[in-house]
């Protein structure tokens, strides 16, 4: 059952017998119908997650409701982005999950397994050396602060500020470039030294802030 | 020249070669092949502007965006609003420019002490000539009609910009009540007389 806008803030899950909902623990902002909450316990099962759970901030308590009803989600007035996924993996933050049909699968994937220059990606970034990724049929709930904008990458590439990067979905090769020239060194730079390329057939999704959370 | 589109709180601008001046850092996406570089002293706006802008503290770091693609600019989820300029001057807090099409001047403009007890600065700056500018503003920007027979007074710390013939003025509300902490909390507003358009936001620095 896809998540269903409720404001731009704001998401309604249905949740019945077969479809459980997880979502960040402490997320829940009202329920009707018979709906209980139990907590889970990481993301992602064997030695990634693990991984995940044990390492920097990629490990993000959730929680699962069951039973019968809707539930009401929202986060720290942030804006929620309903992305569904029909058999498509979505890559984002563990932090920007809000909410997701219990039928995705979620696995922590460790950035340097893409080797040392990925790794250097997400010390610079500040996104860490995980990222989660979700994929199956079904509805994600995302965190973005202002707002994600859809960009549809199709060959060309795509350039976009770490610090907005809100995930992305489809075949795409995110890669971090670093343009510092003699500008930067003096303190006259533009700013935008640190960009990540984005390649591929895919869609990115930015968001309107520079703001991390 | 280029086009800038307002979509809620990011701005998007199609370049086709031609160059705009953004706020540093404020940079969210791009396609194509686009180059941001430093616009320089003084926003661009030459040596004069830049040692005015050091000693009115009113500083303006732009950046020059250049090439071929799409720009989007956003920064801290604030509102985008794009004003039209026709040959005229638009005045403006320095920080809530996002981008600013090129041929436009930027200049400060010395306000005395008015704005030193707004918390403004001494200074305000000064958007001159044709063109769009793109202004930020913490939820989505009012615009205020000025026309001759009232003034429009408002709180120094909604103030966004104006345009057009106005007269700033400061209006103090402070009287003995004030010293006795029984004051209304609007010490100090901003009057414009004239005729013209005041953009304030819904919420207070």
């Amino acid at each position: 059952m896809p998540f269903e806008q409720v404001n731009s803030k704001v998401v309604r899950a249905h949740v019945s017998q077969a479809t459980p909902v997880l979502s960040r623990r402490g997320a829940m902002l009202g329920y009707d119908g018979r709906v209980v909450f139990r907590p889970v316990h990481g993301q992602g099962q064997g030695v990634g997650g693990m991984m995940g759970r044990a390492f920097a901030g990629e490990s993000n308590p959730m929680m699962a409701a069951e039973g019968q009803g809707s539930v009401l989600y929202g986060y720290r007035g942030l804006h929620v982005v309903v992305i569904d996924l029909k058999g498509e993996t979505l890559t984002c933050e563990a932090d920007r999950l809000l909410a997701h049909d219990a039928s995705l699968t979620t696995s922590v994937e460790m950035i340097a397994q893409g080797g040392i220059r990925q790794a250097v990606r997400g010390a610079v970034t500040g996104q860490g050396l995980f990222t989660t990724k979700v994929n199956g049929m079904g509805s994600v709930a995302v965190l973005a602060h202002g707002g994600a904008f859809a960009i549809p990458v199709n060959g060309q590439p795509v350039g976009v500020d770490p610090q907005a990067y809100v995930g992305h979905t489809g075949n795409l090769n995110v890669d971090l470039q670093a343009k510092v020239g003699w500008r930067d060194a003096v303190g006259r730079g533009s700013g935008e030294a640190m960009q990540l390329i984005v390649t591929g057939q895919g869609t990115v999704y930015v968001q309107a802030s520079e703001e991390k959370f | 020249m280029p086009t800038l589109h307002a979509d809620k709180k990011v701005l998007h601008v199609d370049l086709m070669g031609e160059s705009i001046r953004a706020a540093q850092g404020s940079m969210v996406a791009y396609t194509g092949n686009i180059e941001f570089k430093n616009a320089g002293m003084g926003g661009g706006g030459g040596l004069r502007a830049a040692l005015k802008q050091r000693i009115a503290g009113e500083s303006i770091s732009l950046m020059e965006c250049t090439g071929q693609g799409r720009v989007s600019l956003a920064q801290n989820a604030d509102d985008v609003t794009v004003v039209d300029l026709g040959n005229e001057v638009l005045t403006v807090e320095s920080e809530l420019i996002l981008a600013v099409t090129a041929g436009l001047q930027l200049d400060v403009k010395f306000t005395g002490l008015q704005g030193v007890s707004t918390g403004q600065g001494l200074a305000t700056t000064t958007v001159t000539g044709t063109g769009q500018v793109a202004l930020l503003s913490h939820g989505p920007i009012i615009p205020l009609e000025v026309s001759g027979q009232y003034p429009v007074v408002v709180d120094p710390d909604a103030y966004v910009a104006s345009r057009g013939q106005l007269n700033m003025s400061m209006v103090s509300g402070v009287s003995w009540r004030s010293f006795v902490g029984e004051g209304s909390g609007e010490p100090f507003s901003l009057r414009f007389d004239g005729q013209g358009v005041v953009y304030i936001q819904p919420a207070e620095r």
